[in-house]
């Protein structure tokens, strides 16, 4: 009996590939003035406020990093990588919102003695935002925050 | 109800039903996975595979009873899959389910991008978020770096 590999990775529309590629940033943003490419991209207005909404969250969460950091520098250097992790995710759901402006911070200190447990609050409300909101989308943003969503979970298992 | 807009290419029945069988493909492929990855790991680690296989089962038959009910096509599992890599040691165990979830998280949100039904992406966003976290945890034990990823099952840039 022979086996059979791996099921290979599977393929991704244009956009979603666009949607996860710094390099094709540029192309998301010129979209929202220009016909879209793949026809099942079409956005009506409430996913893009829903959309631009997940931008101002996942700054939140940003925000969030800095001040947990800010008040425990053991913590900030533990969480190095998981900040820019967040902040990386930040640049991608900005450029899939061309509408979303950044927005000054908004995430308030850290509460009480334990920034490891507030931070880890702020990853899992986060997740769990990012999550619903993906519901609420299709294609490639539903992908995108989904995708997001996944990661700050895996985030928050690693603060546990 | 389909919830995409119409027209050519759209989100439709078929696109999702063809990513589904896709992320059912992934889930037969990872809970024959893990019965290599259980084998290679000792007792201690040996509960978590056995949990992250049932997990898998679950999703498996939510996907063929899903599938089924619609009358779509249904893949079957396939009697051994080509390892991608000698899994001789547990480290090499815990390489391989990352594997096994990292390709589970690409299906699902292959799943994400191509349905058209809410309730699919509810359940898409579901297992993908499951399998991350298991993901987290066999790149730790298989000391790999970063064991966290920000764009699970999307590819990488």
């Amino acid at each position: 009996m022979s086996a059979t590999p791996f099921p290979p990775l599977p393929a991704f529309s244009r956009r979603t590939l666009l949607a996860a590629s710094a390099a094709g940033l540029a192309v998301l943003a010129a979209g929202c003035s220009s016909p879209p490419a793949d026809p099942r991209e079409t956005v009506t207005s409430e996913q893009a406020d829903e959309l631009a909404g997940q931008v101002a969250v996942q700054e939140s969460l940003v925000a969030a990093y800095a001040s947990a950091g800010a008040a425990d520098p053991a913590l900030a250097a533990e969480v190095a990588e998981l900040a820019a992790q967040a902040d990386a995710q930040l640049t991608r759901l900005r450029a899939a919102s061309p509408g979303a402006t950044a927005s000054p911070s908004s995430a308030a200190a850290p509460a009480g003695a334990d920034p490891r447990a507030w931070l880890r609050e702020q990853v899992a409300a986060t997740a769990t935002s990012h999550a619903t909101a993906s519901v609420d989308q299709s294609g490639a943003r539903a992908a995108l925050l989904g995708s997001i969503a996944a990661g700050l979970r895996g985030q928050d298992g690693r603060l546990a | 109800m389909a919830d995409d807009t119409s027209g050519p290419g759209a989100l439709d029945e078929s696109t999702e039903n063809a990513a589904l069988d896709d992320a059912l493909a992934a889930e037969h492929t990872a809970v024959w996975g893990y019965g290599v990855v259980g084998a290679a790991l000792g007792a201690e680690a040996r509960p978590a595979a056995a949990a992250a296989e049932a997990a898998h089962r679950d999703v498996r038959d939510q996907v063929i009873a899903l599938l089924a009910g619609r009358k779509a096509d249904v893949i079957d599992a396939e009697g051994a899959y080509a390892l991608p890599f000698p899994v001789l040691s547990e480290v090499d165990a815990a390489a391989l389910a990352a594997v096994l979830e990292d390709g589970v998280a690409a299906a699902w949100v292959r799943v994400l991008d191509q349905s058209a039904e809410r309730s699919t992406r509810e359940l898409a966003v579901g297992v993908l978020g499951a399998t991350e976290v298991r993901a987290v945890g066999w790149r730790a034990a298989a000391g790999q770096t970063p064991v966290t990823r920000p764009f699970p099952g999307l590819p990488e840039t």
